[in-house]
Parts: structure tokens; sequence; C-alpha cells
């Protein structure tokens, strides 16, 4: 549907489109991060595109890969009804360094979901004027759509909503609706964890 | 009348100048749904506003990483629970075509017709409490009654009210039962009745309309830029609607119109609904009329479906069909895909990536109203206080689905 | 290289290969029951069969067949090609081979699947083959259909006990022989067979005799159903809610691959199961080896002790401490064990040499037992050349030595990792040493002696490098978390040596493997095996 789109986007950044793919009749580019908001700024500009609406912005997680995250946009055109998504393969293999332009100045809507992808992935938007978590409380730690983000870990309890001698304890056990095709959430607690009665004067 | 209290001075009794800031929820008995908005006011005004969701966060999506693709269906019910039909029908089409099936015709008028209903559901709720946010209760309760009728109509096709997990990749998780075609006839003709006693009721009075007319406008490039989709796009003026613009399902076989505002106020956002309500119903009666009485609603994949249960209990080769879709889950074959359907409060999308596995890796849900509760801010910076009500009331943010 | 075609897919071989086997090789997985790559073909189960292309302008192998013409309503004469076993077809060079697509395979694969469940029982629920059963995998890749057959099926004898460790259903054997082709061809020892035809087909043992070779359980490993079970595993868990890790065998100086099964949600190991590698196992594993994994629950030090008093990890390690502290040279006995991983042996080695300067070095570990030509190695020790290799210059003697000496009263510590003395039958007179310090993770004749007892992690619990008998270096990876107060025994040496007022900064295993590597690289070993996912096939 929007093959015509992703010619002209190869066309016009001929650098900054590192692949294209269609899968189930949706179109994909994958972009250089660098060129993600240059990218975003034409598809909303050019008449050929005229992208009006900035419908899902997301990521997803490969802690395999290296860039890990993939941040994903899909674009809509109201008047040409034509859709497109739009990749950017961002983030070094540890997560702590996951960084990509905010394109909160061309939509209004990328303000909350990209918030949304900052507070479960980490993503970094350069550029975006409030950048708080959204979902989550700001004392949570971590990122939990993260694939390495256990799904039962518990956080620690908020300062101010501390009770001493109450334990914060899981509802359910850790296995507690575990698909059993799944191979990769292991709760086996490593052996090289810090061991205080070892080691009890230096640090761990 | 003696004074209040004779300590107070006079430039203490005068009103402070400064802005107050004023906390707004998160439980609120005008704020439906938890959510907290913090307003700072000038007088009565408000000059800004900071809207904050998450309250009811129940990491839905990276639960879906943890089951089988069909263990999605309870999470999506539960994302809009007031209407969960058009989450399952959404999610299922999602898969769908991923797996590059396509449902009986049959099934596809039953999951229309039951998508409607839910519809209306949606609608009536959300105008309902509207109206009684704004004092109006009786209409409230005549509309709560007439999505009792929808509800148990749900109930007996699905044996429950509000989630019923009835979606299935590749059907449902039941034929429709004998009666469907009666009871929804009969209750589609009732809620009509309903909406014109209501319109009735409230169209004429003087105070509903100067609370809603003018109130929380919202310009039709201010409401594509905030991504804001279905009623409260419509309202703005901006015809936009998936079942017409890209037909899914049969919905380019109905007729039907897609009601469109004209000033993107409050009241647009309320007659939106009540309109749409209407053709609810027109397109409501088409499925019944179209759908078969008999024939498969499931598509015939042993890759997806469970077989009988007396081929389980008795043969081998049913037990290792459910044996393989139970202990494994159904496969869905690498990639990904963004299917987008018209849900009650407007697109209702799924990103899903597969990995070829029986558990999906990634579950995107594209709430609707998670981008039309981003757009609050801008609605109700600059209103008065009293107006927080009908504009929050008119955009129905519902928690589950804006938080996941 | 030579090469043929699979699907349009240009594959190499080397002459001499099977279709199934060149297939395989380039990552093709051909549906199989009866074959087994350690194993003679037998191309009895029909599973492999493909469609063979004639040369250019030859006429295809072709069956004159009925076939039912809807349209007419009658039976027509048709030709079918003649399909050919890949297991058994031998590659030549640019055969033209269609596997999945082409409409006859899949026919006749669906065909012979049919007919594999036309007597199979509604077993899936109580059978432990459930979740890696061929039968199961291949239904719904080949067959994808339900029963036509509504009669009552034949039923033959359940539960037949075939020796102490494996246990019959012949109503769930698909008859592929592979036990058999085992026993005769790995194991050496024919004691199975068939009787009986057709649908009365079945494994039996030799009259007289029961299955009790040192290899009876790679019978139910070489099994693609569930008809044959061992009674050690029978009934105890689910597969699909088992995680395996890559571990390197325990029970001798071979050093088989094996994957240790576990249950995460629990910490229970389950059973071991070979993993391949064509320089050590192949494919197999014995008797022993597979039941070893008990020991990971069984006779374990799990708490420490200090004269025998239950006491915590750390006041054992101050005892320790206090002990050897300021202690002479030639007054100190230290106690390597083959039993233990290179990193454990070199942390003790380390604290020894360099902080207390010993220079008395023994060797301890499980005495010599029975070996074979197969697998077995009469030494029953995981790492002796691991330990030999890391003491070097120490060269540590025998336990028997250490046990003379300790009679003349040489030495006022003993510091010893492991608890087992090898051939030394009385360990009696090294209770005339004033201290026994015992590092260890099961008991044995050292532990029964400690004055002051440390738990250790066991292979279960942490990784390891193990050098079996050929010098291979290969690693093991931790399955579960260490049991009760244990530790890994280097950590617990590392704890030890920050008590006698040194840190080595090890924490975590990788910095003893970095100290490991930085001291000397080991120059005789072939490289380390990296462990990597087998396929049972």
């Amino acid at each position: 549907m929007a093959k015509a789109l992703v010619a002209l986007l190869k066309q016009s950044f001929p650098s900054a489109v590192l692949e294209t793919h269609s899968q189930h009749g949706d179109d994909t580019v994958v972009v250089d991060p660098g060129q993600w908001h240059e990218l975003a700024a034409f598809l909303k500009s050019s008449p050929a595109a005229d992208m009006s609406m900035l419908m899902d912005l997301t990521a997803v997680d490969f802690p395999d890969r290296d860039p890990r995250f993939e941040v994903v946009a899909h674009f809509y055109s109201l008047s040409k009804g034509h859709r497109l998504r739009m990749k950017a393969r961002v983030g070094d293999p540890a997560g702590t360094h996951v960084h990509i332009p905010s394109i909160c100045d061309l939509w209004a809507s990328a303000n909350w979901m990209e918030r949304e992808a900052w507070d479960l992935f980490g993503v970094v938007f350069d550029g975006h004027p409030d950048l708080r978590r959204i979902l989550l409380y700001p004392e949570f730690e971590g990122h939990p759509l993260r694939k390495d983000y256990d799904a039962h870990k518990i956080q620690p309890l908020v300062e101010y909503r501390d009770v001493p001698s109450i334990d914060k304890i899981a509802p359910f056990r850790s296995d507690e609706g575990m698909s059993f095709g799944r191979q990769t959430h292991d709760n086996v607690p490593s052996a090289d964890a810090p061991d205080p009665e070892i080691f009890p004067d230096s640090a761990n | 009348m003696e004074p209040l209290d004779e300590e107070l001075t006079q430039a203490e009794i005068e009103l402070p100048a400064d802005p107050m800031i004023v906390n707004m929820g998160p439980a609120h008995p005008a704020m439906h749904g938890t959510v907290r908005t913090v307003v700072e006011l000038t007088g009565e005004v408000i000059v800004k506003a900071d809207v904050q969701v998450g309250y009811l966060h129940r990491g839905f999506e990276k639960m879906c990483e943890r089951g089988t693709w069909t263990q999605v269906y309870p999470y999506v019910d539960r994302c809009n629970y007031i209407s969960p039909m058009l989450n399952n029908v959404g999610f299922s089409l999602a898969c769908e075509k991923m797996l590059g099936i396509e449902v009986p015709e049959r099934c596809q008028w039953y999951r229309m017709a039951l998508g409607e209903l839910a519809r209306m559901s949606d609608h009536l709720t959300c105008d309902g409490a509207m109206a009684m946010e704004l004092g109006a209760f009786t209409p409230f309760l005549w509309m709560i009654k007439a999505r009792e009728m929808i509800w148990d109509i749900m109930e007996e096709e699905s044996g429950a009210r509000l989630t019923h997990s009835f979606g299935r990749v590749g059907g449902m998780a039941a034929p429709p039962t004998d009666g469907f075609k009666e009871t929804a006839r009969a209750t589609v003709d009732q809620i009509l009745k309903v909406l014109e006693e209501v319109e009735r009721l409230l169209l004429g009075n003087r105070i509903f309309l100067d609370r809603l007319e003018g109130i929380g406008i919202v310009s039709p490039e201010d409401a594509i830029s905030l991504g804001w989709t279905g009623p409260c796009l419509r309202a703005s003026g901006v015809p936009y609607d998936i079942r017409k613009a890209h037909p899914y399902m049969r919905y380019g076989d109905v007729e039907f119109d897609v009601p469109v505002g004209s000033t993107g106020d409050c009241f647009d956002r309320f007659m939106v609904r009540i309109d749409e309500m209407k053709q609810c119903a027109r397109i409501i009666t088409q499925c019944l009329e179209r759908m078969a009485d008999s024939g498969p609603v499931n598509v015939d994949d042993p890759r997806v479906m469970l077989p009988p249960k007396e081929d389980v209990y008795n043969t081998i080769e049913g037990t290792i069909r459910h044996f393989k879709i139970v202990m494994e889950g159904l496969k869905i074959p690498a990639g990904e895909v963004y299917s987008y359907t018209e849900a009650g409060n407007g697109e209702l999308g799924f990103y899903l990536v597969s990995d070829g596995s029986g558990t999906p890796y990634r579950v995107r849900i594209r709430p609707p109203c998670f981008l039309v509760t981003s757009g609050l801010e801008r609605v109700i910076t600059g209103q008065m206080v009293a107006d927080v009500v009908p504009c929050f009331g008119s955009l129905n943010m519902i928690g589950g689905e804006c938080d996941r | 290289m030579p090469s043929f075609k699979l699907d349009d897919r240009e594959i190499p071989f080397e002459p001499g290969d099977t279709i199934i086997r060149a297939a395989q090789r380039a990552g093709v997985d051909i549906p199989h029951y009866c074959w087994h790559a350690g194993l003679s073909v037998a191309a009895n189960c029909r599973m492999c069969l493909v469609e063979i292309m004639p040369p250019p302008g030859r006429p295809a192998l072709a069956l004159a067949v009925l076939a039912w013409d809807e349209a007419k309503g009658a039976y027509v004469d048709q030709k079918k090609p003649k399909l050919q076993p890949a297991c058994q077809m031998q590659v030549t060079d640019g055969l033209d081979v269609r596997n999945q697509s082409s409409a006859h395979v899949e026919r006749a694969r669906s065909a012979v699947q049919e007919l594999l469940l036309l007597n199979h029982p509604v077993d899936c629920p109580i059978c432990d083959q459930a979740g890696e059963c061929r039968l199961q995998d291949y239904w719904l890749e080949h067959q994808a259909t339900a029963k036509r057959m509504h009669d009552e099926p034949v039923h033959k004898p359940k539960g037949v006990v075939f020796g102490p460790t494996i246990v019959y259903d012949a109503e769930r054997c698909i008859v592929c022989t592979r036990c058999v082709r085992f026993c005769d061809e790995v194991a050496k020892d024919p004691v199975l067979a068939l009787r009986e035809r057709g649908n009365l087909n079945e494994i039996t043992v030799a009259p007289g005799r029961q299955l009790d070779h040192p290899y009876t359980l790679m019978t139910e490993f070489v099994c693609p159903v569930g008809a044959l079970t061992a009674i050690d595993f029978r009934f105890k868990a689910r597969v699909w809610f088992l995680r395996s890790a890559r571990t390197v065998c325990q029970g001798c100086a071979t050093g088989c691959n094996a994957f240790l099964d576990y249950d995460p949600r629990d910490g229970k190991v389950h059973r071991h199961r070979p993993r391949e590698n064509q320089a050590v196992n192949k494919y197999w594993m014995c008797d022993e080896g597979m039941l070893d994994y008990h020991r990971v629950e069984t006779g374990r030090v799990l708490r420490a002790a200090v004269d025998r008093e239950a006491t915590t990890v750390g006041a054992a390690l101050d005892r320790a401490a206090k002990a050897l502290k300021g202690i002479a040279p030639e007054r100190l006995a230290v106690v390597l064990s083959a039993q233990h991983s290179s990193e454990d042996n070199f942390a003790l080695l380390t604290i020894a040499r360099d902080l207390l300067g010993c220079t008395n070095f023994f060797i301890g570990g499980k005495p010599n037992g029975q070996g074979d030509q197969v697998l077995r190695h009469p030494d029953k020790n995981p790492n002796t050349r691991g330990v030999t290799w890391l003491a070097g210059s120490s060269s540590p003697r025998s336990m028997q030595d250490l046990s003379a000496a300790a009679t003349m009263n040489e030495f006022t510590v003993v510091l010893a990792l492991g608890s087992e003395t090898r051939e030394l039958a009385d360990a009696g007179p090294l209770g005339g040493v004033k201290e026994r310090i015992v590092v260890t993770t099961h008991e044995g004749p050292l532990s029964r002696l400690a004055t002051v007892l440390l738990p250790a992690a066991s292979w279960a619990e942490c990784d390891g490098t193990y050098v079996n008998a050929r010098g291979l270096s290969q690693e093991s990876e931790q399955a579960i978390g260490p049991k009760g107060d244990s530790r890994p025994a280097w950590k617990l040496l590392a704890g030890l040596a920050v008590r006698l007022g040194r840190d080595l900064g090890w924490r975590k295993l990788a910095d003893v493997r970095g100290a490991m590597g930085a001291e000397a690289p080991p120059p005789s070993l072939p490289g380390s095996n990296r462990p990597s996912a087998g396929a049972s096939s």
C-alpha cells in the first residue's frame, strides 16, 4: 500500500534507510536512529506522505542483539489512507545508553507514548520536554518490559509507605501462570551472588 | 450572627492571590476511573494541568509475554472492560492476520454483531456517566438498565457478563446460541427506545446543554496531532472511522453512517456517541439478517483450534492435538504485524511480534484512550474547575485500557 | 565438495553420506523415527520417505496404483512415484530430492503417521514421553487429521519390566528397533529382539535374560516414543516443566557431556541425559553416569561444623583461619581433589602456595572402579588430569603417603578439598593430625574426621571446568542454586584467604578463571570445548 512511499523515502534519504520489508501488508522501513527526527518530519510535511497522525510508538527489546532495542512508530495519513511502520535500532547490549531523538514537536501524541517507552523500556528520547515515568511511579526501579526484568521481581517499598515489621510478599508464587513453552524465565540464584557471610568486611 | 473566628485579620480573610494547586483524583467522585489531575488554579480558572495516569497499571504487556497466545484473551478483556468483546475480536484478527487465516463468514457476522453490541454498551456507559456526573441521575439508570440487557446477551452467549474471554484465534469459544438473534433484535429495539427517552430528557434541559455546549473545544488539528481516534476525533469533525476507512470483517458489506460533530465540544462528543449507537443498531440488524443459522464458526485448522472433547478423550489424534495446543500453545509464525480495529474509544491497535513459538514475544496494545486522555490537559486548561467533570466524562477514559 | 538438491536448495555432502545425514548437517531435519545417527540404518519406519526426481529425459520410477476419482465415482489407474527412504539412500552428485515440496511425500508421511497411531493408546496424559514425543510432533507437522478407524485397537502388554531400570509398554511401541540396534551395536549385548509379526509385533528380552548391561538407560533415551520408560524417571516430572543445564558428567574421567534437567520451581534435579559431543561421548552415556545426578541430593555436606558441632560458614572459616595462621609450611598438608573443578583446585593451590608456603601436596578422589571399551573409565574422578596439570611442579603425592606421614606425626594441619581418599582404605591415621579442615560437597572418610567442615556446592550448583582423561577441558553449567549453606569451594577458599589477611579479590567465578588463565594457559590441552546444544537426534 505504501510501497511508493518506501521508495520515496529510499530516494530522499538513501543513507538513512537501512532496510525495508513488507509483511502482512505492513510496509516497514528500518532507519538510522540519528536521522529519526528528519525522517519523521519529512513524513509529516511531504505532500506525498502526508502522515498526519502518529498512531503508535513503542519499543521492543531484543537482548541478544546489538543494538538492543527497536523503537517502532506507526504513521497514518488521514488524507491518503496509507500507513507506514518506521523502526530504528538503538541501544547497547547492557541497555545503559539508549538514545533516540524525540518527535514530540511534530505530533503531540508522541509526548505520552515516548514517556511510556521510557518508562517501560528505558529508551531516552532526546529533546522530550517532560520525560517522566507515566504508568509507573517515580521510585520504580528498572524498566519492566525489558526481557531481563524478571516478571516476578519485587520492587522495594517506597519510603513514605514503609511500615516497620511488615514484609512485602508477592501475592503469587513465582511460577504461577508460567507458560510451558517459554524456556527463558529461570529464577535460579547465581552462585556468583554477593555473599556477606564469606566476605564480611570487604566490599562484595 | 457572630463572626466565625474573631482572631482572623482582614488580610487573612481575603482570597489568596497566588495560584492554588488542587489535586483532583486519583479517587475523586467526579473522576470515574482512577486518574489524578493536578490543576493549578487562578480563582476558578485552570491555568495549568498535569494529568497523571498509571494507577491501574497491571503490567499486562509483560504478562502476555509469559503465557500462550490464547492466554492473552483475559488480559485484553480487562483492558476496556466496558466493551471487552471488541478487544477480543481485535486481538483475534491480529493473530489471524499473522497466521494468514480467515474465519468462516458466519463467525464474522457473529463477531460483528457482538462487537456492535459491545460498542453500544461502551457508549451507553460513557454517556450515562457523563449525565450522572452533571446531576442527571435518571438517564444514567436508564442507560445502565439498557447496558444490563446487552450484558444479559453476552452472558447468554459467553457465560460471563463482563470479562468474556470469548474470542479465540480462528473463531469464537462457542457458536451463537439458538435464541441469539431473537434476543438481540428485541434488545436493540428496547435500547433505541431508551435512547429516545434519554434524548427527550436531556436535550431540552437547559442546565445540561449549558454545561456541555462550547466547553472543552478541541480543534480538528489538535485532535489529529494528539492521535485522537474514535468518537472524540469524529466529534471534532474528522470523519475517520476504521470500519469505513479500512473495512475489516464484513463492515464493507453493511450500510451505516459515520456521525460527525462540528465544534468538537463536550456536547458533540456526547451526541456523536448517541448517534453512533443508532448506527450500531443498524449494523446489528443487518448482521443478524445475514448471519447463517447453521454452519461452522471456527476455522478447521488443527494448528489453532482445539478438537472436540469426545475426540480428546477417545482418540490419540485428538489427545495429541489438544496436548499440542494446550501445553505448547498455538504457534504463530515469526514476524510482526500491526492490526487495527475500531473499538469503543477509537483505533485499538495490536502490534504483535512473534518469534515463532507458542508464546508472544511482544504484545503491544495501542489503547485509544491513552492518547485521548493525553489530550485532557489541553482540553481543560483555560476552563473552570467545574468543567473538568464534563470534559473528562466526554473523553471516556477507561483506566484499564489506558494503564494496561 | 559435491552437492545435491533438496527442495531446490543446494546441499553439499561427503562421499558415502545418506540423504538424511547430509540434510541434518545442513540443518534440515527430515522426519524420522527409526534412524539414529549413532546406529545402523533400519529403514523400517518409512517416515523419512522422499521423492527422487529422475535424471532429465528419463522416466520416473513409478508404481501403478488405483486411485478414487470423485468425479467419475470410480477407481482409475494412476501412476505414483516410488518414494525412497532418505536414511538409506546414498547421495550422488546432482541428485534432485524433494522433501517438503512433494505432495506425494507429504501424503505418504501422513499415511505412515496415521498407521503408527492406529493402535496407539490414549496415553499422553500419563506418558512420561509426552512433551518430547515424536508421535506428537509429527502428528501436528505431517498428519493433522482426526482418527478414521473406530474399531477397538489391538491390545498388547503394558508395563513389562525389562530389567532393573526399564519398563516397556508394547502398545506405545512403534517397533522402530532403535533399542534393539543399540544393544547390538553400541552396548554389544544383544539382549533385545522382536517377536510376532504385523500389529502384534513387539520388543522382547532374550529368554532367561534381563536388560541389565551397563547402558540400559540408553535404550530409553533412543526410544522416540514412550514405549521404553526409565524406572528412575517414571511419573516423577512432566518434561515441559523442566529446564536443562549443560553439564559434564561427574561419574568418571571420560567426562561425558550431559544435560542436567531440573525443575526451576523447586530447584530439584530430575534426570541426566547425554548431550552430543563427537569428541567425547558421541551420543551416549552409561547408566552409572545417568543415575549419578542423585548425588546432588544424597550424601551431601550442607552445614558447616566445627568439632562436629554445627555452626555458620563464617564461624567455621574463622576457626580454619585461626588454625592456619602462622603455621610452619612443613607442618601443613594440603589435599587436592580430583572430584572438584579446576577452579576449586586452583583456588586451593594458590592459597596453599602463595599464602601459606605449603609444599606438601596430596591428591584425593574416589578409588578406581570398573571400566569398559565403550565409555566407562576406570578412574571414577572427573578431574584427575586437571588437578595433576594444575599442581604441576608441586607433584601431589598419594593419600597413602599422607597417611604414612600422619602416622609419623609430621603435620599439624591438613587442609583438604573433597572427602574421598582414593585407594586408602583406612583414613584413621589422619585423625592423629591436630586440625583437619575439609571443604567438601559430599560425605566421605575425610569429612567424618574433620574438625572444621565447610560445605561446598556440587557441580549442579555452580559453574566449573573439568579436564577429562583425554585432556579435554570442558565447562559445566550451573543448574540449580546452592543447597543448604553450601557455597562454591573457590568462594569458601577465597573467604579463607581474606581471613588469612590477604584478599585475592575473587568474588565471581570469572575472577578465578581470570587468575587461572593469567598464571599458565594449558599448553597440552586441545582447547576448551564450549558446551553446545546437542540434539538427541
